[in-house]
């Protein structure tokens, strides 16, 4: 190694600050290694065929709307698959540095183990992103095919314009892909303690219910007299997040629309649940013996 | 890599390790495992210094809290100056883990690049460091290989590249030849070496004894945690009241003169026997040849 290169590797003294490139190189691994994976591949074919072949069960559309029905298949299809993958992914690629011993290696190196946990995150969520980026542009493309058929069959029924905001759809999108981010923090803040895969991908998919559920105790805090009883379920309500909030796609499909101050307050409230659950993975983590 | 010695005698000590004790909880009722026991030591900087024991003895446990991986429960350990659960310690330290795994897709190149700019080389010398890097550990055939198709030596080899990216002063390889043959353990040996050479400090752990007193210059021996013996390899093998003369074979009259010789002038020969080369370098020279390391690499 030349003398200048040397001199440049060590001139570098002092404390180490947190760097968003490392961040970045530690997510784009993760990336790499989960779009490698089978599960992934798996749920992400399984999710495209169902949103595909939501048109062959429009007969079966329950006194709703085809269209009405076409965008809660797919939306059920992104939610219940993106919910799985989030889960199994985020489990995996962090279990999988830990008993590969990777992660030896790769926290030997002056690296902050709070880089190492949100670059984990930040590639679970890339990863999730692509998933509800082709699922979503899937179901666009359905909807706008199934759209474009029934309004040549029945011009009548379209003279206020289009019935499905297509905007809507992408923001609803979006919004979901928030919700995995903060189920990918929450997983990762029990792989961040846990000892093995399974226990966190199970206590990960209970979460999942509890959070699903939640608005239950929130609507039952209101009701309560006995402050006993009240404080448990008030605490219970704000340590879950709410993930019936990101349910957003009721309107779509009738002609309703999105509010953006809606989505707005939503997308803080999902930034929020992820800072607080990162921080508290990496805070976990900090001592955890590799 | 670096061709001249650097300043070995540079304080402070490249690695100070001061009363450390390492407990791990074994259950809920706060029972407890003691890995390591009240451990005291000094690694001197520009030096190889051998860390022994058996299993359980607390090497590894030594070797994580050296690295900042584990905590210790009472005591300190510095690396360089700087106390070694900050992440500045590991800014000078290069680490090769017991049978190393590394991302199975990543290529040679990909591998060592990542670990380069995770250490935060700088992008304008990347692409010749890692080359250059890649050579020195005698990978450049089979750099754009996927680390999945590597042999148990490649692997250690890779290891050490990425180890050795950043230019790191203290290197830690921990049982860097196990389940490597001869020929790779050699090969490894002589990259120690040159290590040495180049100023740098090597902390090494293996059961290999005879390869530990081939390279190091100290060794300390761990058993249950505690330290029970430090010292420089010389002085700790070596015989000072004995010398060995090697001699072409003797008839055996002359050998009885050779005993009367010495005996008149008050001593004794203790012991008339052959030579005997070591089987690992009787194994080397009818094994190894010139161009067999590339062609492991391409095989």
């Amino acid at each position: 190694m030349s003398t200048e290169t040397m001199t440049a590797l060590k001139s570098e003294t002092g404390r180490v600050p947190f760097s968003l490139e490392r961040l970045r190189l530690i997510a784009g691994n993760t990336f790499l290694e989960a779009v490698r994976q089978k599960l992934f591949n798996f749920l992400l074919l399984l999710a495209v065929a169902l949103v595909a072949s939501a048109q062959f069960f429009r007969e079966f559309n329950f006194g709703s709307s085809e269209l009405k029905f076409i965008a809660d298949f797919g939306f059920g299809a992104l939610v219940f698959f993106g919910s799985t993958l989030t889960i199994a992914t985020t489990a995996q690629l962090f279990f999988s540095e830990i008993e590969n011993r990777t992660a030896l290696t790769l926290l030997a190196k002056p690296i902050w183990r709070a880089e190492f946990i949100f670059g984990k995150w930040l590639g679970v969520f890339a990863v999730v992103g692509v998933f509800c980026a082709v699922t979503i542009g899937l179901l666009v493309g359905l909807l706008f095919y199934r759209e474009n058929a029934i309004m040549t069959l029945h011009p009548d029924a379209f003279e206020g314009g289009r019935i499905i905001n297509y905007a809507d759809i992408l923001l609803v999108g979006g919004l979901q892909w928030l919700k995995f981010g903060v189920l990918a923090g929450i997983v990762l803040l029990i792989a961040s303690f846990s000892n093995t895969n399974l226990y966190t991908v199970i206590t990960g998919f209970f979460v999942l219910v509890i959070c699903h559920l939640q608005y239950l105790a929130r609507d039952a805090y209101g009701q309560i007299d006995s402050l006993l009883v009240r404080l448990p379920v008030m605490v219970l309500s704000y340590v879950f997040p709410n993930f019936q909030l990101f349910n957003l796609a009721d309107s779509i499909g009738q002609g309703g629309g999105v509010e953006a101050m809606v989505a707005v307050r939503v997308s803080l409230y999902a930034l929020i649940y992820i800072a607080v659950f990162g921080g508290l993975a990496v805070y976990s983590f900090r001592n955890r013996e590799i | 890599m670096s061709d001249s010695p650097a300043a070995a005698n540079a304080s402070p000590a490249a690695i100070e390790i001061r009363g450390l004790t390492k407990d791990f909880p074994v259950n809920l009722r706060s029972l407890k495992l003691r890995a390591v026991d009240n451990l005291s030591l000094t690694v001197p900087a520009g030096q190889v210094f051998g860390l022994l024991g058996p299993n359980g003895s607390g090497k590894s446990t030594t070797i994580k809290v050296i690295l900042g991986l584990l905590e210790a429960t009472v005591g300190e350990c510095r690396v360089f100056g700087v106390p070694s659960g900050r992440v500045e310690s590991r800014r000078n330290v290069g680490y090769l883990p017991e049978a190393p795994y590394f991302y199975r897709y990543l290529s040679g190149t990909e591998l060592v690049t990542f670990y380069a700019r995770v250490c935060g080389v700088e992008k304008t010398r990347l692409r010749d460091r890692v080359r250059e890097v890649l050579d020195w550990v005698g990978l450049s055939g089979a750099a754009d290989r996927r680390v999945g198709t590597y042999s148990k030596g490649m692997l250690q080899r890779v290891g050490l590249a990425q180890a050795l990216v950043h230019d790191p002063r203290l290197v830690v390889l921990d049982e860097p030849t196990a389940g490597v043959d001869p020929v790779g353990s050699a090969e490894m040996c002589e990259l120690i070496l040159k290590l040495k050479q180049q100023g740098k400090t090597v902390l090494i752990t293996s059961h290999l004894l005879a390869q530990i007193e081939d390279v190091c210059d100290r060794v300390a021996i761990l058993d249950r945690g505690k330290l029970i013996l430090e010292g420089e390899v010389g002085e700790l093998i070596g015989q000072r009241e004995r010398q060995a003369l090697i001699v072409d074979p003797l008839p055996e009259a002359d050998l009885a003169a050779l005993r009367e010789w010495l005996a008149a002038r008050g001593h004794a020969l203790a012991a008339v026997e052959q030579p005997r080369a070591r089987l690992d370098q009787l194994f080397l020279s009818k094994v190894a040849r010139p161009g067999r390391v590339e062609e492991r690499h391409q095989s």
